[in-house]
């Protein structure tokens, strides 16, 4: 039985007046796919940027890989996000004067140092061997979220998160984003936690939850 | 005041070491104070007892050597890493601390630092126990505080052996400089000045330069900049600091450790990224150890101490050519203080000077060396000093010619008191003075 990747305990986020997320009991078991729906305001956005230590809840409990969030420093936070979480965003955020291969190097500059190589053979896991030298706006839509792949995993975390990183593909660009994601986390075993409205997307997943007006819903199992 | 300033910088500089061993030798904090304080009593009673004539010396001798072991280790440490046998970082991280290292370090250091503190401190001649017991007490209360603050110091201050050491004659040569006695980069400076000039001397002797036009007017003004003072203070600075910068590109130079037997590549270059950020932690020492060497020069360049040098009095010839100074006149030549007197004659001038040695000795010496530009001298404790290279002249040694010694005259002691030949004085300031300021900022 693998261990919890993931333990929240009363987990809130509040806005002044406004709680986006009510208290929320989640544990995720380590290597799993979880899918987390919900409509524009739910609450999925402020839950994924709680997991990846991108904002601070305002009360409640929260443990990623047995480290505490709650307690971490500014600068403990940072180390913890360089070193166990990888994100993909729908917009990609790709820095456009620089090539896929360096976008994928910066992310290895700022968790240690660079290994043009070991970016190299990343891009080439997600099938663009052959676009190393082109900038995001030499690459299609599918092209450029494939190397936000490779730069979220090119330094092993054991938490891959995707804020809807279909939202802006087409049909069949989902099913490639989607199946690579499905090889690499097959391969690297890291736990991926998928924001999406996508209900076909979301099914990619063991197990979905769902939040509406920052409360969890709903639960269940895809059989994957 | 002058005094206390001294001492507080000493005692500082006895607390970096302090704090520099406990860094080095983790877990042996007891250890090394209770060696800290007995190097320093030792160190202390030793000169305090020592009978010889120049304890100055052997304090110098044993800085000297002590900055020699720097030179050895850091070219021994470059050479480890870029010779054959390249050791990486964890070789160097872990230490072996028996005891006997951390209290041999502390002893030795203790033994100088106390040595050193003694003969700043405690007046000549006088009791020196109320001295060496107050200076023993602060000196524990420094060390013990350096040692027990030592875990304020950030943690990413690491340091190496070579490090270490280094840091520790540097401090230990910052004691030094604060007395003129004991400093040991005018010396340097003077001897790299000397070996040039000899150098030079001999080079042209030995290719037979001809006293070509050329050479006159060209060559001549850029072999000038090799006689210049800038020359031996640059040279000496080079010694000095090299061993040091020679530390930091070993440090630099440490090869990577191995890395291609772990499979996952984000976790290479994790230990890859700790290690260039150790070593570049590593460099913050020998930073930091420049600066105190450049305090250390700052001393020897601008001492801190007080010299008698009377403004020269002028005086006149008699009919018969002779300048004849009273000995107990409105100034006492006996008193052993230095007297300057200044001669001018038909445009030309000269400047000398008149000193009763320890020995009883009375000299007459022209207010210049052979050898610097004629900035004069002035006495300090023990020595008359000369202003433009900071050789410190023993009193018992005026009046012998040579080196960068005062140019002794020619004199008589008679009943009126000193007779001295004018125009001796005047040529002999001509030969010798003139020709040394001709060089623009330079010595001859």
């Amino acid at each position: 039985m693998a261990s919890d990747i993931i333990e929240t305990s009363g987990l809130t986020r509040s806005y002044g007046e406004i709680c986006a997320l009510k208290p929320l009991d989640l544990t995720v078991p380590a290597g799993q796919w979880l899918s987390v729906m919900g409509h524009s305001g739910s609450g999925k956005s402020t839950l994924l940027n709680l997991l990846g230590g991108l904002d601070r809840p305002s009360g409640g409990s929260l443990r990623l890989g047995g480290e505490d969030l709650m307690t971490l420093s500014e600068d403990g936070l940072a180390r913890f996000r360089r070193e166990f979480v990888g994100i993909i965003f729908q917009q990609h955020h790709l820095v456009p004067y620089l090539t896929a291969l360096e976008n994928v190097m910066m992310a290895q500059y700022f968790h240690s140092v660079p290994d043009e190589a070991e970016a190299c053979s990343a891009l080439e896991k997600v099938g663009l061997g052959h676009r190393l030298k082109n900038r995001p706006g030499e690459l299609s839509g599918g092209e450029q979220q494939r190397v936000c792949i490779a730069r979220a995993i090119i330094n092993s975390p054991k938490l891959l998160l995707g804020d809807e990183p279909t939202g802006n593909l087409d049909h069949q660009n989902t099913g490639m984003v989607m199946e690579l994601l499905n090889e690499l986390r097959a391969e690297q075993q890291f736990t991926i936690i998928l924001v999406t409205h996508n209900r076909d997307v979301a099914a990619w997943g063991e197990r979905i939850i769902s939040l509406d007006d920052g409360v969890l819903v709903r639960e269940e199992r895809t059989g994957r | 005041m002058m005094a206390a300033q001294k001492l507080i910088a000493l005692l500082l500089a006895w607390s970096g070491i302090a704090a520099a061993l406990a860094r080095y030798f983790p877990g042996r904090r007891k250890v090394l104070l209770l060696s800290c304080v007995c190097g320093f009593a030792g160190g202390m009673f030793l000169l305090a007892l020592c009978k010889v004539d120049s304890p100055a010396s052997i304090i110098r001798f044993s800085a000297g050597a002590a900055f020699l072991s720097v030179w050895m280790t850091a070219l021994t440490a470059l050479y480890r890493v870029t010779g054959r046998g390249g050791k990486s970082l964890p070789s160097e991280d872990i230490h072996p601390t028996p005891v006997f290292m951390a209290s041999g370090a502390a002893v030795m250091s203790g033994l100088l630092a106390g040595a050193i503190s003694v003969y700043l401190m405690v007046p000549k001649g006088g009791a020196a126990l109320p001295y060496i017991l107050t200076l023993g007490l602060a000196s524990a209360l420094f060390a013990g505080s350096a040692i027990a603050l030592e875990r304020f110091i950030p943690k990413i201050i690491t340091l190496t052996t070579t490090a270490t050491l280094t840091l520790v004659v540097s401090l230990l040569l910052f004691a030094t400089s604060l007395t003129l006695q004991l400093d040991l980069f005018a010396p340097l400076s003077m001897k790299v000045m000397k070996f040039i000039h000899d150098f030079v001397h001999q080079f042209f002797e030995s290719m037979l330069v001809p006293d070509h036009l050329f050479f006159r007017h060209d060559v001549w003004v850029y072999i000038g900049y090799l006689f210049s003072r800038g020359v031996g203070f640059w040279g000496g600075l080079l010694l000095w600091f090299a061993p040091v910068i020679l530390v930091g590109v070993a440090i630099r130079l440490e090869p990577l450790p191995p890395v291609s037997h772990i499979r996952q590549g984000a976790e290479r270059r994790k230990q890859l990224a700790n290690f260039i950020r150790v070593r570049r932690n590593r460099l913050i020492v020998p930073g930091f150890t420049m600066l105190i060497l450049a305090a250390a020069v700052y001393n020897s360049s601008y001492p801190n101490v007080e010299y008698w040098d009377p403004p020269p009095v002028v005086v006149t010839m008699n009919p018969s050519g002779m300048i004849v100074i009273p000995k107990k006149g409105e100034i006492d030549l006996e008193d052993g203080k230095l007297h300057k007197y200044l001669f001018r004659q038909k445009g030309r001038e000269a400047r000398f000077m008149i000193l009763m040695t320890p020995n009883g000795k009375l000299t007459v010496t022209l207010d210049a060396c052979a050898i610097c530009k004629p900035d004069g001298y002035g006495q300090t404790e023990g020595a008359v000093i000369c202003y433009y290279c900071k050789t410190l002249i023993p009193l018992e040694t005026v009046g012998r010619p040579g080196g960068c010694n005062p140019v002794p005259l020619p004199f008589e002691v008679k009943e009126e008191g000193i007779s001295i030949d004018a125009l001796t004085i005047l040529n002999r300031w001509g030969e010798t003075v003139t020709s040394t300021s001709r060089i623009e900022g330079g010595g001859k």
